[in-house]
C-alpha cells in the first residue's frame, strides 16, 4: 500500500522542489551585458586561403516573402535570395574585394564599366559580354543583352514599387548589343549607386509576357538558381554552373529555412542546423558563446537610425521649430542605448555618416537641440506658448521587442521633463503602414525609412525632399530641398561629403527628423564559415545577400 | 436518430451563416487591405496606381458585392486565389491541413494516453503521493502556457542536448522518421496541455462513479480491481470527459498556431495568422468557415458518442 502523504507534507517537498527549479533557471539566465564596448570585432577580413568548394549554407530566417516579384516588393524577405539569383547592372563591393567596413566603391556587375555625359544627364553602360541567363525555361541560358536592360528599367518606370526611382529615366538607348544608354530627365551623379541598390535586378521579359508577373519564376543571371520555394517551410538555391564570375559561388546548395520564431533561431544556430545568425543584444550573444565558444562574431556598426520620432510639423504646435527642438532636448536618448540595446546601440541620425565624415558621430555633433537639457527644453517649450504643456498621440509598430520599451521611455521623459501628455496606440504592421505613408495623422508617429536602399541620394533628396513620395517625415524646408538638388549635381566626392554634411546640420538645427536609437546587431557565423562579413550597409543576411557568391567553408 | 442529426445539420446553417458575416465584417473593419500590406516596405507607389491594383483585385467593390461574390464561391466549392501570392486556396489549404491535422491528431492521442491512466491513478489512489503528482501535472498543464513551454524546451534542448526537432517540414510519407521528429516534441506540448483538463475531469468522475452503487456490488461480488475500475466504472464516467475532450478542440487548434510558430510548422494556424496580417480576405474567411465547419462537425460527433458510450441515451 502507497504511503499517504498529508496536504502539509506535500507543500513542503513541492516548495523545495520549486525553489530548486527556480534557482536552476536563474542560474542558466544570461548576464546582463554591461555598457562597455563591444568585445567583438567590426570587420573580419576575407580569408587568405584559397577557398573550397561544396557544402549546403543553412539559415534559419524570420522573413518568408509572400511575393517573389521584384516589381512589387522591396522586402527583405524576397531580396535575402533574389540578391543571389538576380544580378544588377553594378553592385558594392564583397568582402573580399573591399579595404575595410565603410568601403563604398562601386564595382561591375552585370555591366563591366559606366560613364556619364558632362552634365550626368546620359549614363552609358557597357554590358559584360557571354552573360547567361539562368538554363531554365523560357530562356534557357540565352545571353543577356542590352535590349534585357533597356526592357526591365521600362516594367520598372510603368509599375511597381520601384517606379519613383525608374521614372527619372526619360528614355532608354541601346546602339548595340552590349550597350546601353540612359538620358535623365535631370542630371543625377547617384544614378549608378541607385542601380546598384540590391532591389534594382534584371529580370527575363519571356517570364513577365508569359505570365503576366513574376510572382511564380525567379529566374535570373546570378550564382545561383531557384530550385525550391514553398513558402512557410523553406527556399532553396542551388549553384549556377554557368554563372559569369567562373569557379564561383563555392556552395552547392543555400537553403533558407522559415523560421518565425527567435529562440528556435538560436536553437538552430546552436544546433549546427543554421550557419549564420543575427542577433541584436550583447546578452544574447554571451548567452550562445557559452554554448558555442568557438562562434565568429561581427559587431555590426550601424551607419544610420532606420527609425525616429515623425511629427506632424505641417501643423501645429509641430510646426513651430522651437516645440520641434524642446521635444528634442527633453529625451534622454544616451539612456535609451544604456539601458534598452545594452550599450550597443547608436543614438541615431538619419544619413549614414560615411557620406560625410570618417568617425561614427557622438552625440555632441549635433549640436545644442540634441543634449538632453530638460530645463532649456522646458524654457523653449514656454516660450512657444506651451508651457503647460499639451495632449499628443504617437501611434507605432514594434518592429522588434526593444521598440516599446524606447517608446515607453519618450513618453516618461516627454511627460516629465514638458508635461506633455503622449497617448500611445500600438499597431499591427499593415495598420501601422497605412496609417503613416497616407500623412493625414496628427500628433506623433514612430516614423521608418526603408531599409533596402541606403544610397546617399536615396537618404537625402529621395527621403527629404518635399516632393518626393518618400518623405513620410514631411520635411518641408526650402534649403533641404536646395542642398538636396544640388547634392545630385555635385560630382566631387569631396564636395558631395560638405554638401552632405551641410544637409545633417540643418536637419539637426531645425529637428525636421527626431532620431531615436536603433541597435547595432551582431551577426555570428559557425567556425568554418569564410568570407561572409557585412560591410557597413547591409547584412549578409538580408540586403547584403549578393555577398554569399564568395562565402565558403572552411572544412 | 437520424431525424436529430439532420436537425443539426440544419441548425449548423444559421451558424455558419453568422460565423461568415462576423469575419467578413470584422476583416473590413480592420484598418488597411491586402493593398498596403502588399506595399509596404516600399513607399513610393503614387495613389492612381494604387487605385488600379485596388481595382485589379476587386478591393474597390462595395462590401455586400464582396460578401455575395465569397459567398458563391464557397458554396460553389472555389474560394478563389488569395490576393498577395495568387495561389489558390484549396491549393494553399491542401498543404496546411495535414500538417495541422496530423499535429492535432498526435497531440491528442498523447494528451488522452497521458490523462486517462493518470486520471484514473489519482482517482484510484486519492490523497496518496500519485495523486499529488497527478494533480500538480494536470495543474501544471492548466498553467503553462504553449508558447511559454515550447520555447523553454527548444530552448534548454538546444543548450543541454546540443539538440532540437529538424526544421524544415517534411510530409510523413516523405521521410517517417524526421516527419516524427519534427511532430513529436510539439505534439506533447499541445497533448501535455490537453490532457491537464481531461485528467482533473477523469479523476473527479471516476472517484464519483466508484462510489456508485453498482461498484459497489461488483466490489462484493469479488470482482477484481481492475476489471471493476477498468470495465464498469470507468465507461460510465467517460461521458463528461468526451464532453471535456470535445469542448477542448478549439483549444487545440487554437494552441496550433503558436506551437506551428515556434516549430516552424506551415500549417493551418501560420497560414490564418500570416493571411489576417496581410489582410488576405480570401484565405481569412475561408480558413475560418473551414474551422467553424469542423467544430459544428466535431462537436455533433461528440454528442453522438454519447449515445455509443451510455445506452440510455436516447435522440429524439
Amino acid at each position: 500500500m502507497a504511503a499517504r502523504v498529508t496536504r502539509r507534507e506535500f507543500l513542503e517537498r513541492t516548495t523545495v522542489g520549486g525553489l530548486a527549479a527556480a534557482a536552476l533557471v536563474a542560474g542558466s539566465r544570461p548576464r546582463r551585458a554591461s555598457a562597455a564596448a563591444s568585445p567583438y570585432p567590426d570587420w573580419i577580413p576575407a580569408s587568405t586561403k584559397p577557398p573550397k568548394r561544396g557544402g549546403t549554407l543553412t539559415r534559419a530566417s524570420a522573413w518568408d516573402p509572400p511575393v517573389i516579384d521584384p516589381r512589387l516588393t522591396q522586402s527583405v524577405g524576397t531580396f535575402q535570395f533574389v540578391g543571389l539569383t538576380s544580378n544588377r547592372l553594378v553592385r558594392y563591393g564583397f568582402s573580399d574585394e573591399v579595404s575595410g567596413v565603410a568601403d563604398l566603391s562601386l564595382k561591375g556587375d552585370l555591366a563591366e564599366s559606366w560613364t556619364a555625359s558632362p552634365d550626368h544627364r546620359v549614363w552609358t553602360f557597357k554590358l559584360r559580354q557571354g552573360t547567361k541567363w539562368h538554363n531554365l525555361p523560357p530562356v534557357n541560358g540565352r545571353e543577356f543583352v542590352a535590349e534585357d536592360v533597356k526592357y526591365c528599367f521600362e516594367q520598372y518606370a510603368k509599375e511597381g514599387v520601384q517606379s519613383f526611382t525608374f521614372q527619372e529615366i526619360e528614355a532608354t538607348e541601346t546602339p548595340d548589343k552590349y550597350t546601353v544608354r540612359v538620358h535623365l530627365k535631370t542630371p543625377n551623379v547617384f544614378f549608378p549607386q541607385n542601380l546598384a541598390e540590391p532591389v534594382a535586378v534584371m529580370f527575363p521579359r519571356e517570364v513577365l509576357e508569359q505570365d503576366g508577373d513574376l510572382k511564380k519564376r525567379l529566374i535570373g543571371t546570378g550564382p545561383y538558381m531557384l530550385k525550391e520555394h514553398t513558402r512557410k517551410v523553406r527556399v532553396v538555391l542551388q549553384r549556377n554552373p554557368d554563372y559569369y564570375d567562373k569557379g564561383r559561388p563555392y556552395f552547392d546548395e543555400y537553403v533558407i529555412l522559415s523560421t518565425p520564431d527567435a529562440a528556435t533561431r538560436q536553437a538552430a544556430f546552436r544546433t549546427g542546423q543554421a550557419n549564420f545568425l543575427h542577433l541584436t543584444t550583447p546578452s544574447e550573444v554571451d548567452a550562445v558563446r557559452k554554448t558555442n565558444p568557438d562562434t565568429v562574431v561581427q559587431s555590426f556598426h550601424n551607419t544610420l537610425a532606420p527609425f525616429g520620432v515623425a511629427m506632424a510639423q505641417d501643423r501645429p504646435p509641430f510646426n513651430d521649430v522651437r516645440v520641434r527642438r524642446a521635444l528634442a532636448m527633453a529625451i534622454d536618448r544616451q539612456k535609451m542605448v544604456d539601458t534598452v540595446l545594452e550599450g550597443h546601440g547608436i543614438i541615431g541620425w538619419g544619413v549614414p555618416y560615411i557620406y560625410y565624415q570618417d568617425a561614427q558621430p557622438t552625440g555632441k555633433d549635433f549640436g545644442p537641440w540634441w543634449q538632453y537639457k530638460p530645463a532649456e527644453a522646458k524654457k523653449l517649450l514656454t516660450e512657444a506658448g506651451h508651457g503647460k504643456g499639451f495632449e499628443t498621440t504617437l501611434f507605432y509598430y514594434e518592429y522588434y521587442p526593444a521598440m516599446t520599451s524606447e517608446v515607453q521611455l519618450v513618453q516618461q521623459d516627454l511627460k516629465k521633463n514638458l508635461n506633455i501628455d503622449v497617448k500611445i496606440t500600438k499597431l499591427d504592421y499593415t495598420t501601422y503602414y497605412g496609417r503613416y505613408v497616407d500623412n493625414k495623422w496628427d500628433g506623433l508617429s514612430w516614423g521608418f525609412q526603408s531599409g533596402h536602399a541606403i544610397g546617399v541620394d536615396e537618404r537625402t533628396y529621395q527621403y527629404m525632399h518635399s516632393k518626393s513620395t518618400k518623405n513620410f517625415f514631411r520635411v518641408n524646408d526650402p534649403v533641404i530641398d536646395e542642398l538636396t538638388t544640388k547634392l545630385r549635381r555635385t560630382p566631387d566626392r569631396a564636395e558631395q561629403r560638405a554638401i552632405t554634411k551641410k544637409i545633417v546640420d540643418r536637419e539637426f538645427d531645425q529637428v525636421l527628423r527626431l532620431w531615436m536609437p536603433y541597435d547595432n546587431g551582431f551577426l555570428l557565423f559557425q567556425p568554418t564559415m569564410r568570407n561572409a562579413a557585412a560591410p557597413a550597409l547591409r547584412r549578409t543576411d538580408g540586403y547584403g545577400s549578393p555577398m554569399l557568391a564568395r562565402a565558403w567553408f572552411d572544412k | 436518430m437520424y431525424k436529430y442529426v439532420l436537425r443539426r445539420v440544419l441548425l449548423a446553417v444559421p451558424v455558419l451563416v453568422l460565423s461568415s458575416l462576423i469575419v467578413f465584417g470584422l476583416m473590413r473593419v480592420m484598418p488597411g487591405d491586402a493593398l498596403t500590406a502588399l506595399m509596404a516596405e516600399s513607399g513610393n507607389v503614387g495613389e492612381k496606381e494604387l487605385q488600379k491594383l485596388r481595382k485589379d483585385l476587386g478591393l474597390d467593390l462595395p462590401y455586400y458585392k464582396q460578401y455575395l461574390v465569397w459567398v458563391w464561391q464557397m458554396v460553389s466549392f472555389n474560394p478563389g486565389d488569395s490576393i498577395f501570392t495568387n495561389e489558390p486556396i484549396p491549393v494553399a489549404l491542401r498543404k496546411a491541413i495535414p500538417v495541422t491535422l496530423e499535429l492535432a491528431t498526435l497531440a491528442m492521442i498523447l494528451g488522452l494516453v497521458i490523462a486517462i491512466p493518470i486520471g484514473v491513478l489519482s482517482a484510484t489512489h486519492q490523497d496518496r503521493l500519485s495523486d499529488y503528482v497527478g494533480r500538480v501535472v494536470a495543474v501544471s498543464g492548466l498553467s503553462m502556457p504553449e508558447f511559454w513551454l515550447g520555447t523553454l524546451v527548444i530552448t534548454f534542448a538546444a543548450i543541454w542536448f546540443h539538440w532540437m526537432p529538424p526544421i524544415g517540414y517534411v510530409s510523413f510519407w516523405e521521410s517517417p522518421w524526421k516527419n516524427l521528429q519534427q511532430f513529436l516534441v510539439p505534439a506533447a506540448i499541445l497533448g501535455f496541455r490537453l490532457s491537464a483538463a481531461t485528467m482533473r475531469m477523469t479523476r473527479s468522475t471516476v472517484l464519483e462513479v466508484l462510489r456508485e452503487d453498482y461498484v459497489r456490488t461488483a466490489w462484493a461480488k469479488g470482482l477484481a480491481g481492475k476489471i471493476v475500475v477498468y470495465k464498469h466504472a470507468l465507461k460510465n464516467a467517460l461521458i463528461p470527459v468526451v464532453t471535456i475532450v470535445g469542448g477542448q478542440l478549439g483549444v487545440l487548434l487554437a494552441g496550433t498556431v503558436v506551437v506551428e510558430t515556434i516549430f516552424a510548422l506551415p500549417g493551418m494556424g501560420r497560414l490564418t495568422v500570416e493571411a489576417i496580417l496581410y489582410r488576405d480576405y480570401p484565405v481569412v474567411q475561408t480558413n475560418v468557415m473551414l474551422v467553424a465547419g469542423t467544430l459544428v462537425t466535431l462537436n455533433l460527433l461528440v454528442d453522438m458518442t454519447y449515445a455509443w458510450l451510455d445506452p440510455r441515451i436516447r435522440y429524439q
